[in-house]
């Protein structure tokens, strides 16, 4: 599972990375970016969840991999 | 196609914002585009989105003509791609890194604030600490003396004064506010090319000190004070007013921020949704446009109406209830798009720092009875009159 920025999109909110700091930086304007890869291990799928769904601007998404459609899944048919 | 007559026509001056401002903005929740005195309002995220993310045909340049501003109102009243170019300069000075650094320094003046209203007992939190500290972090900010406070209060209440009404306006009130604004004019004026020469080191003498081609010209840098003063200053006063007022109405909710203090972000995030800082966002159609599928010809004002977008059903689960715990709160108080809230970051750590510092000395409070706190309405924001709290004085 991993997480994107869309750079055209982010207008530097800086949500993503106030909330989820495991997994988001920002640079000197103040925009988000992912931090390393972008891969989000299973226990902490909840926190970069809380970053995506926060985005004002729909600007994080994670980018298809299967296990992350299933996890995503597995959690809303349960 | 939908025709114009099918759309709901609101009287806005006639919302009760001044009793219950969730009443008022449900009232405009009856469809996604409304009819308004002078053009339309979205009302919805969806609406939103489409008006404030496309800057083409939704002009801000357009929108900002009316004031006749005798400066520039660097960033706020020009479109892409002069905007983009002032956003690029200037949001690296309004970033959570050049913000962070200024909370130790904010946090010892908001206590100096609340430290003898906690010995008192009581205190009117919206001209003792709602107005006040809004203009300290500004003038922190910009490395001025907080003597000049009160100064800046009356001239930045001069100044918002005639924005209202135009800076074209006529009359004695007009005069008297021309008179105010000119001299904050003279001041910046002087200011600019003095922290030039004598640089600090604070934000605006970093500003000043960029070079070509990120130098900012003296009209720019007086325009980008005065936007400050406009946009910066009244904005927080309004939902740190109205934010205290809910949370001294429901002492269930406060409890949960006195018991667990990490929650005061989160507060922070619902309290803005509810009573967004700035609620009113203007734009002028350049061109032919059309919002669920009304088409709009050029020169039309379109309104995003952020306190109704904020509590979208489609997007907030019972989006009127007050909820610190909510999963998703992509709310849009700061606005969406390029012009997103220069300011957003500097807001977030006052409003923050506000919460955090009084609850720890000021946990229990009440509104004094016979005192009902009250929207100056109609107005062209939500501003809290008063808000006159009690409670039982600390040791301090």
């Amino acid at each position: 599972m991993k997480l994107n920025i869309d750079g055209d999109a982010c207008t530097g909110h800086g949500l993503c990375y106030s909330l989820a700091p495991q997994f988001f930086e920002d640079d000197e304007q103040g925009y988000g970016h992912v931090i390393g890869d972008g891969v989000v291990p299973n226990n902490q799928l909840a926190e970069a969840r809380t970053a995506v769904a926060n985005c004002p601007e729909k600007a994080i998404s994670f980018v298809d991999d299967l296990n992350l459609s299933l996890a995503l899944n597995e959690e809303t048919t349960s | 196609m939908t025709t114009a007559d099918a759309i709901p026509q609101i009287d806005t001056d006639a919302l009760p914002m001044g009793d219950s401002r969730d009443q008022a903005w449900r009232a405009t929740q009856v469809a996604p585009l409304i009819a308004i005195a002078d053009g339309y309002a979205v009302t919805t995220r969806r609406g939103a989105e489409e008006v404030l993310k496309h800057p083409d045909p939704f002009s801000s340049a357009k929108a900002f003509e009316f004031l006749q501003s005798p400066v520039p109102l660097v960033p706020i009243a020009y479109d892409p791609p002069t905007q983009t170019r002032y956003r690029q300069i200037l949001q690296p000075f309004f970033s959570p890194r050049v913000i962070k650094p200024l909370e130790a320094e904010l946090r010892r003046q908001i206590i100096a604030l609340i430290d003898p209203i906690a010995r008192r007992g009581h205190c009117d939190f919206v001209s003792e600490v709602a107005q006040v500290f809004p203009i300290q972090a500004f003038l922190t900010f910009f490395g001025l003396p907080l003597e000049m406070r009160d100064q800046f209060w009356e001239w930045k209440k001069a100044v918002i004064g005639l924005a209202s009404a135009g800076f074209g306006a006529e009359g004695d009130a007009a005069q008297e506010g021309i008179t105010k604004a000119l001299e904050m004019y003279t001041y910046f004026t002087e200011l600019i090319p003095q922290r030039r020469s004598e640089r600090g080191a604070d934000i605006l003498s970093q500003i000043l000190a960029q070079q070509p081609p990120n130098d900012l010209t003296d009209p720019e840098a007086v325009g980008l004070c005065f936007l400050f003063t406009l946009a910066g200053l009244d904005t927080v006063t309004d939902t740190l007013s109205c934010g205290m007022q809910r949370l001294a109405e429901c002492p269930d909710k406060r409890q949960e921020i006195i018991d667990d203090p990490a929650l005061i972000p989160a507060a922070v995030e619902e309290l803005v949704r509810l009573d967004p800082p700035a609620p009113f966002i203007p734009r002028v159609t350049t061109t032919d446009a059309q919002i669920e599928s009304v088409r709009l010809p050029p020169e039309t004002r379109v309104s995003t109406y952020l306190g109704a977008v904020n509590r979208d059903p489609a997007v907030f689960e019972n989006p009127y209830d007050i909820d610190f715990h909510r999963p998703e709160n992509p709310h849009i108080s700061f606005g969406l798009g390029p012009h997103r809230c220069l300011g957003s970051h500097l807001a977030r750590l006052e409003l923050t720092i506000v919460y955090d510092e009084w609850h720890k000395r000021i946990p229990h409070y009440r509104i004094k009875p016979g005192t009902t706190p009250k929207v100056h309405w109609p107005h062209g924001t939500i501003e809290l009159e008063s808000l006159h709290l009690e409670f039982d004085k600390g040791e301090g």
